[in-house]
């Protein structure tokens, strides 16, 4: 039976004037993750640490933490795969992001900014009177961008947000990138308007932080270069998106 | 936005070969560098027009990257308008005063 | 702090970038002196030819071979889909800019000490 050591962030704002790290004891069984060891604290040593989680299986996204300095889904992460040399674990909020308690950070900036984008679907004026068709190459080209659970891991990681809370953020641009690629939408024009502003898809320095950092495997940089793509030849792509709505109702053939 | 981000990628890409130009020429073999020998090589039209071409890239490329990384900063965006205008000043004047250099080496 | 790979990177970018350009400035002030004719021109090129500032351009070398190598790194995550391999390409970059670095500095430094 070993032990590690759990050092958690803390930061009570009534009493706190900055953050510190608290320890705790825990036993290390196979298959507990580190949400589970954050329960044990809070059931059995100390009932004020304080933190976000729902499913616990990966799936809501309330649970994004930073462990070892680097964000992850603490539901997702076994215990033992991060206990470090000294045979600890450190665990901090989301870094960047204003601290509410312990390790409940306000995401009010991440969705200001998912909001901005206009997340939802834009469809065309005329619906077709069955369902849209999409061509396999056209869902391929989605990238599964429709896989993220916003669970703000790529947000908090990215540098460029770290200096300026205006940038639209990974997480949003994945999205945009998500509408503006889907033949259903019908403003694709609208949307890349906005994201060549100047906090938009050229502020990314390309660092790489959020696909590292992306709990789903999803790709924002390659999201971002394509985006800036589509940009620069905007007009070309607004009609090829037009053209394509004469047939959304139209069955794809494939070879 | 796009504007600037094409104009730093493409003076990036003439940088590529103006600096390793300049570099070779000026710095290997190395030897010690005077009036004479400068003269020698502007003397010729064409090393002078690329001389004035790389100074323009160059500035380009210097002027948008302090751009980015001064509107990268959260309290300095708003200030957008005026960093375009003041960058675009010091372009021009360094291009007239590095021009009037690259000029000034004629033989007396 | 977010400390990855690609944050190293992106703050070797910024600080050889920034130190460039105040070296840009530097430089055409320095030549700038031909403008006063050539003797002004030589005195001010004999003092920035001294040993230290041979040294200096090693360094210089090294900052402009690395800002050079890091967007050709940009420009190849641009124009080809290679996300997959960017651990590969930082260390890359770093290490064709520290033997480039070695390579250009040799005759700088041999010279330096003829
Ligand atoms: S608790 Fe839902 S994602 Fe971790």
């Amino acid at each position: 039976m070993t032990n590690v050591t759990i050092r958690v962030q803390r930061f009570n704002p009534d009493v706190d004037q900055k953050p510190h790290l608290d320890e705790f004891q825990i036993e290390l069984t196979q298959g507990k993750t580190i949400l589970d060891a954050l329960h044990e604290i809070k059931e059995e040593q100390d009932g004020s640490v304080t933190f976000r989680r729902s499913c616990r299986h990966a799936i809501c996204g309330s649970c994004a933490m930073n462990v070892n300095g680097v964000n992850m889904l603490v539901c997702d992460a076994p215990l033992k795969d991060f206990v470090d040399r000294r045979g600890r674990v450190t665990i901090r909020p989301l870094p960047y992001l204003p601290i509410i308690k312990d390790l409940v950070v306000d995401r009010t900036s991440f969705w200001e900014q998912y909001q901005r984008v206009k997340p939802w679907l834009l469809p065309p004026d005329d619906v077709p009177e069955k369902e849209f068709r999409m061509s396999p190459d056209e869902v391929k080209a989605l990238q599964d961008a429709e896989h993220c659970i916003m669970c703000g891991a790529c947000y908090s990681a990215c540098q460029v947000v770290a200096m300026s809370k205006k940038y639209i953020g990974p997480h949003a641009l994945l999205k945009a990138f998500l509408r503006v690629l889907d033949p259903r939408d019908s403003a694709p024009g609208e949307r890349l308007t906005d994201l060549d502003q100047g906090d938009g898809v050229f502020r990314c320095h390309t660092i790489f932080n959020c696909i590292d950092a992306c709990p789903k495997h999803l790709n924002p940089t390659q999201a971002i270069e394509t985006l800036r793509k589509l940009v620069m030849k905007r007009q070309a792509f607004e009609a090829a998106r037009a053209q394509r709505q004469q047939s959304l109702d139209q069955p794809i053939s494939v070879e | 936005m796009m504007r600037i981000f094409l104009l730093q990628r493409f003076s990036a890409i003439a940088l590529l070969v103006f600096l390793t130009l300049h570099m070779i020429v000026l710095h290997y073999p190395p030897f010690h560098i005077d009036f004479d020998n400068v003269l020698e090589r502007l003397e010729n039209p064409v090393w002078k027009a690329i001389d004035i071409a790389f100074l323009f890239v160059v500035l380009v490329h210097a002027l948008t990257g302090v751009y980015m990384v001064i509107t990268d900063l959260d309290r300095l965006a708003r200030y957008r308008g005026l960093i375009t205008w003041i960058s675009v000043a010091v372009g021009a004047a360094a291009f007239v005063y590095g021009t009037q250099t690259i000029l000034a080496f004629q033989a007396p | 702090m977010y400390k990855t790979t690609g944050f190293v990177s992106f703050f070797l970018r910024r600080l050889t970038g920034l130190a460039l350009v105040v070296y840009l400035f530097l430089h055409m002030w320095v030549i700038g002196s031909a403008n006063a004719g050539e003797e002004a021109f030589n005195d001010r090129l004999d003092f920035f030819q001294s040993d230290f500032f041979k040294l200096m351009e090693i360094a210089l070398l090294a900052a402009v071979v690395y800002h050079a190598f890091d967007g050709i790194r940009l420009l190849i995550v641009h124009y080809f889909d290679v996300t997959d391999q960017r651990k590969s390409m930082f260390y890359a970059v770093f290490v064709v800019s520290a033997i480039l670095t070695v390579v250009g500095g040799l005759p700088i430094f041999l010279y330096m000490l003829e």
